[in-house]
C-alpha cells in the first residue's frame, strides 16, 4: 500500500493561532502541507457542525487552534471553544470517529514552532491511524436540496 | 444573476512565484465555477497591483474577487480599499493566504501548489456567499465622565476639558485631591504636596468645563463607547457651596464630635467641617449621620452662626443622569489593614502607625501640625520603618505595592531632618527602587546619621510585643557574605545556608509600609461598569503591555491606582493617557465607525431560548421580556443615536435576544451556540464557511492524496 | 369535480403516525368528506395494484409516514413518488429518520445477529438469518432486502414537505390538509409547523434565568423537580431552544423534558451538533477535568443529540456502517 497522506482541516483563531501559522511561514519554517486552514475570529465561533462537516467532506482530522486560556482576544470565547471540545469528542467515538481525530491546542500569535510541532505531531498520528472511512461523498450530498436554509 | 468572479494571484516579487507553479493555479482557476477572469500579477499591493485589480474589477464587472497572496492580517485592508475604490463593497473579498501558509512553509512545489489550488478552490466557493455589509458609524456624546477627583481623575479631567467638551468629575467624598492631598512631601522630589497639587486643584475648580459632583455616587452606567447613560447620586451637602467660604465659623459651634477619618482617626472633626485646613473644595460638608439637627433635632447651632447663611438643613440628596461618550474610572486605593496580621500588634500597641496615619502626623494641616510625636506628646527617639506589611506575601498580597519602599525612604528622609538626633530603622528584606531617581534617593540617605538598614531574612517572621512602653521587635536578620544576598529568596532570604540571627530591639514609634489594596468598593463599581477586576480586585486593563489605560468595555478608561499600585508619576501619566484615548477617539463631528463584523439576530428564527444571554463576552445581546429589569436603552430615546432613535437597536418584539451592534466585537461564540440557528455571524457565516470546508475537500487536491487508499479501504 | 386524492403510506415506523391520522376524531370525517383516500393499508383495503394502475400525478397527495430500510419501502415510495402530486414525509422517521434511525450507530450483521440470534426470546439454534431469497418446500419465497443504513424518505425520493413530530399532532395534519385543499402552501420544502423553536412558546419560559448555567447534569428522577420551571435551568438536558416549535409542548405539559422530535429549525444542518454546542457552551466550567466530568454525566450523548435526527444529519449513522 502506497503510504497515505491525511487530510487535516485546522480551524484557527485570527488572533493568535492564525497568526501564530504567520509567523512560522515569516520565518520559513516547514510543516506538512497536508494541513490546510480555515480562519475564524475566535476559537468560540467553532460550530461542532463544522467538524462533522469536514468528516463528512473528507478530512481525516481536524484540529481546533485557539489563543491560550486566558489569552483569548474575546475574553472566554476559547473556552467556549473547550467545552464543546470535551464533548463532542466523547460523542464522536460513539460515530466511530477515534478521539485523536480531533485535537483542540492553544497556539499563541508568537509559536510558530509550536504550531510546527502541533501539526506535525497530528497529521503523523493519523498518517498512522489511516484513513477516516466514511460514506462515498456523493451519496451523502444531494438530499437537502429542498429542505430549510442549508 | 449568476455572480462573477475575478480571481487575482499574486506573485508576492519571487516569494510565491519561486515556491508555487503559478501557471497551473492560474489554469485551474480558470476552470472553477462563476470565475470569468483569473490574472497574476507581479505584486498586487503595488500602486500597480492595485491598479490593475481596481480596472478588472470595472471592466469585467466583477461581483466577487479572490485574491490569492499573503496573510489577510497582512494586506486585507488593502485589498478592501481597492474594492471599494472600484465600486465594490470591500466584503465581497476573499483573500488567500498562499504566500504564509504555501509559499513560505512548502519547500515540495507540487504540494505548494496542490495546496493553494484547494485553498483558492475554497475562496471561491465561499465568496459566493459574502454579503455586502456596511460599517455603521454613530453620533457620539463628546461629553466625558472620570470618577474619582484624586490625582488620576484630575490629570485626565484637566486633559480632556477642552473647548467644548464637558467633564463631569465625580467624587464620593467632600473634597478633591484624593490621597495625595493627604501627604506632606511627595518623592523624589521631596517636593510640599499641597505646592504640587493646589494649583492643579484651582485649576480643576475654576475650569469652566469641568462639573464638579462632589459627595456623588454612580449607580447605574447604561450603554455603550459614545453613548453612555449614568446615573449619579449626588448626596446632600447642606451648605451652599456658593456662599460658603469656609471660614470656620460653624466648626466651633457644632457640639458634635466625630473621629476625623481624613486624619485616619488620629483626632476629632465635628459634625459640620471641613475635612482639613486647606481642603477644596473650600466650604463645609454637613455629616447628617452625626449632626444632632438631623439625629436629634432641635439644634441650629450651624445655621445660627453662619455668617452668610450658607446651612440649608433642607437640602435632598438627589440623582443626575449624565450622558457621556466615554468614562474614566480613576477611584483609587485602601490601603492593608495590618489588623489582619495580628504579629504586629497594631491597634494593640501604642504608636504603632501605618503609613497612611504617618503621613497625617508629618502634615502641617494633620492632627500634631506636623510634629512626629509619641501619644504621650515626645518625639520618638528610635523610630522602625517596616516594609512589605500586606505585601509581596502570598498570605495577604503577592503583588509589591511599588512605592512603600520610596514612601518610606521619604518618612527616612523627613524625619531624620525634623528630628535630626533620633535613630531611623528600615527593616526591610528586598529593596524596589526602579526609574532613574529612586536610587540616588535611596544614596543620599546613606550619608546621614542615625539611619540603618536592616535587612531581615524573611520579614513574616517579624513580631512587635509591648515592653516598658516600648516596642519590641524581635526579627532574624542576616549577615550574609555579598556573593549569597544575591541569592535571595521570594520575600526575604529563606535560603537555609544563609547564616541568620535572632535579634530584638525596642523601638519608640513603628511605622507599618501598608500595601496598596484595590479600594473596597471596587467590586461595587466593577459590576456597575461591567468591568472586570484581576485576581488582587484591581480593575483589569485591557492588554497589559500595550492598552494599559483602557478597559476591554469599549469606552471606559483607568486611571491610577485602580489599576494597579503605582506612584504620583505613573499616575498622572495613566490618567492623562486615558483622556489621551477619549479625545483621540471622541472627535467632534467625526462618527464612530463601527464593526461591520458583527452578529445578528434573525427576528424570525429567534424563539427567546436565552442561551446566547450569558455568552456575550461584551454583554452585547440583552433578552427583551416585558419586564425587564433595565429598561433597554432603544426604550429611553438616546440622543444621537444611529438607527433614528434606537440608540444602536432596532425596534425589536419582545421575548427575542437582541444584539447591539454597537457592542458586539464579531466574535461569532453565540452564533456557535444558537441552537435554532438564528443568530449570524456576519463574514463568518455557517453557510459561508461550510462551502469553504466544502471546497477545500472537493478539489483534486484532496482526492489524489487520498482517493486511492479509500478506494482499497 | 371530482374530490382530491389522497394517500397515506408507512414505512419503517412503529404505526404512531398513522393513530395521529386517526386521532383527528371528528375531523377526520370532515376530511374524508373533502377528499378521496385511494390507499391507506393500515386502515383501507387498497391494492398496490390500485396505485400502479393510476396515471402520474394522479394523487393530489401522499403523506409516507416512516424511515426507508427495506427494498419494498423504497419501492413503494418511489412508486408513489410518480402518482403524487405532492409527497409529504409524515412523522419524524420520514423527515429525519427517527428513532429507528438510531439503528444507523449498528452494522447491518450486528442488526441481524442481534435479532435473530442473541435476543433471549428467539430460538434459533442453526443460526439461520433471513436471505432474500428462500426455498421452502420446493416454494421460492421472496423477502424485502434489508438496506445497510437507515434512510430518510428525502434521501430516497423527492419530498415536497414534511410534516414533523413523533408523532405529529393531529391539528399540524389537519392544516396540512387543509392547506393542500385550499392551495394555501408555503415554498416546496418547508416543514408544515412552526419556524422558531420550542422555547418560543414553551410555558416554563419566563422561568428561564438570562443566564443558563448548568454544573451537572441531572435527571428528573434525581432531583426535586419543579413542573414549573425550565428544565434546562433545573439541570435537566431539555431539547427545547434546538427543536421546531408546534408540538403544543405534549411532552413539557407532561412534565417530559423535550427530545427533539421535531427536528432543527431551518438554518441548522445537524440538530445533535447544533444543541451539543449550546449545551456545551452553557456548562459552568473552564477546567478541562471538570468539564470531562461533566461531560461523562451524559451516559450516552450521540443517542440523547440524535434521537430522532441520526440518519439525516451530517454523518449519518457511525463511520462504517453508512
Amino acid at each position: 500500500m502506497s503510504s497515505f497522506e491525511p487530510k487535516i482541516i485546522g480551524f484557527l483563531c485570527n488572533w493568535c493561532s492564525y497568526e501564530g501559522a504567520d509567523s512560522c511561514g515569516r520565518a520559513r519554517k516547514e510543516y506538512p502541507s497536508n494541513f490546510v486552514v480555515i480562519r475564524v475570529m475566535c476559537s468560540g465561533r467553532i460550530d461542532p457542525q463544522f467538524i462533522l462537516e469536514a468528516f463528512k467532506d473528507g478530512a481525516d482530522g481536524v484540529m481546533i487552534l485557539g489563543c491560550h486560556p486566558g489569552d483569548c482576544h474575546y475574553k472566554e470565547g476559547n473556552f467556549n471553544a473547550l467545552r464543546r471540545y470535551t464533548l463532542l469528542k466523547k460523542m464522536l467515538k460513539q460515530f466511530g470517529i477515534e478521539e485523536d481525530r480531533v485535537k483542540l491546542d492553544w497556539v499563541s500569535a508568537s509559536e510558530g514552532d509550536k504550531f510546527v510541532r502541533v501539526v506535525s505531531e497530528m497529521v503523523e498520528k493519523v498518517r498512522v491511524m489511516g484513513p477516516l472511512m466514511l460514506i462515498q461523498k456523493k451519496q451523502l450530498k444531494n438530499h437537502r436540496e429542498h429542505r430549510g436554509n442549508l | 444573476m449568476a455572480e462573477r468572479i475575478g480571481v487575482f494571484v499574486c506573485e508576492c516579487g519571487p516569494n510565491i512565484k519561486e515556491a508555487i507553479d503559478l501557471d497551473t493555479v492560474v489554469t485551474f482557476a480558470q476552470g472553477l465555477k462563476n470565475v470569468v477572469m483569473v490574472k497574476s500579477f507581479n505584486l498586487l499591493c503595488s500602486e500597480a497591483g492595485k491598479k490593475l485589480i481596481e480596472e478588472n474589477i470595472t471592466k469585467n464587472n466583477l461581483t466577487r474577487v479572490v485574491i490569492a497572496a499573503c496573510s489577510p492580517r497582512e494586506h486585507e485592508h488593502t485589498f478592501k480599499k481597492v474594492l471599494s475604490n472600484a465600486g465594490l463593497n470591500p466584503y465581497l473579498l476573499q483573500l488567500v493566504n498562499i504566500r504564509e501558509q504555501c509559499a513560505w512553509v512548502i519547500k515540495n512545489k507540487t504540494l505548494a501548489t496542490e495546496k493553494a489550488k484547494a485553498m483558492i478552490q475554497a475562496a471561491v466557493e465561499r465568496v459566493i456567499h459574502h454579503e455586502p455589509l456596511e460599517s455603521k458609524d454613530l453620533e457620539c456624546q463628546m461629553d466625558a465622565l472620570v470618577v474619582g477627583a484624586g490625582i488620576a481623575g484630575i490629570s485626565a479631567a484637566l486633559t480632556l476639558a477642552q473647548k467644548n467638551r464637558k467633564v463631569y468629575l465625580v467624587e464620593k467624598s467632600p473634597v478633591i485631591g484624593g490621597k495625595v492631598a493627604l501627604y506632606e512631601k511627595v518623592f523624589p522630589t521631596l517636593e510640599c504636596a499641597s505646592c504640587v497639587l493646589d494649583p492643579v486643584l484651582d485649576k480643576v475648580l475654576h475650569n469652566e468645563q469641568i462639573e464638579l459632583l462632589t459627595l456623588s455616587e454612580i449607580q447605574e452606567v447604561l450603554g455603550f463607547f459614545g453613548n453612555f447613560i449614568v446615573k449619579v447620586k449626588k448626596n446632600a451637602r447642606c451648605v451652599d457651596t456658593k456662599t460658603c467660604i469656609g471660614c470656620g465659623a460653624c466648626f466651633e459651634v457644632c457640639p458634635a464630635k466625630v473621629k476625623n477619618e481624613y486624619n485616619e482617626g488620629l483626632d476629632e472633626r465635628r459634625a459640620i467641617y471641613i475635612p482639613y485646613a486647606g481642603a477644596l473644595p473650600n466650604v463645609a460638608v454637613i455629616d447628617r449621620e452625626h449632626c444632632l439637627h438631623f439625629q436629634t433635632e432641635g439644634c441650629n447651632a450651624c445655621q445660627n452662626t453662619c455668617p452668610f447663611s450658607s446651612i440649608n438643613y433642607e437640602e435632598n440628596d438627589e440623582v443626575q443622569e449624565l450622558r457621556v461618550g466615554a468614562i474614566v474610572l480613576a477611584t483609587g486605593f485602601d490601603v492593608f489593614d495590618p489588623k489582619r496580621a495580628p504579629r504586629y500588634g497594631y491597634g494593640k500597641i501604642d504608636n504603632v502607625y501605618t503609613s497612611l496615619e504617618f503621613e497625617r502626623l508629618l502634615n502641617s494641616n494633620g492632627p500634631t501640625g506636623g510634629k512626629i510625636l509619641l501619644k504621650n506628646g515626645q518625639p520618638p527617639k528610635k523610630i522602625a520603618l517596616i516594609h512589605c506589611v500586606g505585601s509581596r506575601t502570598r498570605e495577604y498580597n503577592e503583588y509589591c505595592s511599588g512605592i512603600c519602599c520610596m514612601y518610606s525612604l521619604k518618612f527616612a528622609h523627613m524625619v531624620n531632618e525634623q528630628l535630626p538626633d533620633s535613630s531611623i530603622s528600615e527593616f526591610y528584606s528586598d529593596f524596589c527602587l526602579p526609574g532613574k531617581e529612586s536610587q540616588g534617593f535611596f544614596n543620599n540617605l546613606l550619608d546621614k546619621n542615625g539611619i540603618e538598614f536592616v535587612r531581615v531574612k524573611d520579614l513574616d517572621s517579624i513580631k512587635f510585643s509591648e515592653k516598658k512602653g516600648k516596642i519590641l521587635i524581635q526579627y532574624k536578620t542576616i549577615n550574609p557574605p555579598s556573593s549569597t544576598l544575591l541569592k535571595g529568596g521570594k520575600r526575604g532570604l529563606q535560603d537555609k545556608n544563609i547564616p541568620e540571627t535572632l535579634k530584638s530591639d525596642p523601638f519608640d514609634m513603628v511605622v507599618l509600609s501598608v500595601a496598596i489594596e484595590a479600594a473596597k468598593d471596587a467590586q461595587d463599581l466593577a459590576r456597575i461598569f461591567d468591568i472586570p477586576q484581576g485576581k488582587d480586585g484591581f480593575f483589569t486593563e485591557e492588554h497589559t503591555e500595550l492598552s494599559p489605560a483602557s478597559t476591554i468595555k469599549e469606552g471606559i478608561f483607568i486611571a491610577g491606582c485602580a489599576q494597579g499600585p503605582k506612584d504620583v508619576q505613573s499616575t498622572v501619566t495613566q490618567g492623562q493617557a486615558a483622556a489621551g484615548n477619549i479625545l483621540s477617539r471622541l472627535i467632534h463631528g467625526e462618527k464612530l465607525v463601527l464593526e461591520a463584523i458583527t452578529a445578528t439576530v434573525d427576528e424570525d428564527l429567534c424563539s427567546g431560548c436565552k442561551i446566547c444571554i450569558g455568552l456575550c463576552p461584551y454583554k452585547a445581546i440583552t433578552y427583551n421580556s416585558p419586564e425587564s429589569p433595565h429598561t433597554p436603552l432603544w426604550k429611553r430615546g438616546a440622543e444621537g443615536d444611529f438607527e433614528g432613535d434606537k440608540g444602536g437597536f432596532s425596534d425589536k418584539k419582545e421575548n427575542l435576544a437582541t444584539i447591539n451592534e454597537v457592542l458586539c466585537r464579531g466574535c461569532g461564540i453565540c452564533a456557535a451556540a444558537c441552537p435554532s440557528g438564528a443568530i449570524k455571524a456576519k463574514h463568518f457565516t455557517d453557510k459561508q464557511i461550510f462551502a469553504e470546508i466544502e471546497g477545500l475537500l472537493n478539489t483534486n487536491y484532496a482526492k489524489t492524496s487520498k482517493m486511492s487508499l479509500r478506494g482499497t479501504g | 369535480m371530482s374530490k382530491p386524492k389522497i394517500a397515506l403510506y408507512w414505512c419503517a415506523s412503529c404505526g404512531g403516525c398513522e393513530e395521529s391520522v386517526v386521532d383527528l376524531a371528528e375531523d377526520i370525517l370532515q376530511v374524508a368528506e373533502a377528499v378521496d383516500i385511494v390507499f391507506w393499508p393500515v386502515a383501507l383495503d387498497f391494492k398496490y395494484e390500485d396505485i400502479e394502475k393510476m396515471a402520474d400525478g394522479e394523487i393530489t397527495a401522499t403523506l409516507i409516514n416512516g424511515a426507508i430500510r427495506l427494498d419494498n419501502q423504497e419501492h413503494a415510495a418511489k412508486l408513489l413518488r410518480k402518482k403524487s402530486r405532492l409527497i409529504i414525509a409524515h412523522g419524524s422517521c420520514a423527515h429525519l429518520g427517527g428513532v429507528v434511525g438510531l439503528a444507523n450507530f449498528y452494522e447491518r450483521r450486528d442488526i441481524l445477529n442481534r435479532a435473530y440470534k442473541e435476543v433471549p426470546t428467539v430460538k434459533n439454534p442453526q443460526g439461520i438469518l433471513p436471505e432474500i431469497k428462500t426455498k421452502e418446500s420446493g416454494r421460492e419465497l421472496n423477502l424485502s432486502g434489508f438496506h445497510k443504513t437507515v434512510k430518510t424518505l428525502d434521501q430516497v425520493i423527492e419530498v415536497d414537505y414534511y410534516l414533523p413530530g413523533c408523532p405529529p399532532t393531529p391539528e399540524l395534519i389537519k392544516n396540512a390538509i387543509l392547506a393542500i385543499l385550499n392551495d394555501e402552501l408555503p415554498p416546496k420544502g418547508s416543514v408544515l409547523a412552526e419556524k422558531k423553536a420550542l422555547c418560543n412558546t414553551c410555558s416554563r419560559r419566563e422561568s428561564k434565568p438570562d443566564k443558563v448555567r448548568i454544573k451537572e447534569f441531572k435527571r428528573l428522577y434525581e432531583i426535586q423537580w419543579d413542573a414549573t420551571r425550565c428544565f434546562l435551568d433545573q439541570g435537566i438536558i431539555c431539547f427545547g431552544p434546538a427543536t421546531r416549535g408546534g408540538c403544543e409542548e405534549r411532552c413539557i405539559k407532561a412534565n417530559m423534558p423535550c427530545r427533539g422530535c421535531f427536528g432543527p429549525t431551518d438554518n441548522v444542518r445537524d440538530q445533535g451538533a447544533k444543541f451539543l454546542s449550546a449545551l456545551a457552551s452553557i456548562i459552568d466550567s473552564k477546567d478541562e477535568k471538570e468539564l470531562e466530568k461533566i461531560a461523562d454525566s451524559i451516559p450516552d450523548p450521540a443517542g440523547l443529540f440524535y434521537r430522532y435526527s441520526l440518519a439525516s444529519s451530517i454523518l449519518r449513522g457511525k463511520i462504517g456502517t453508512v
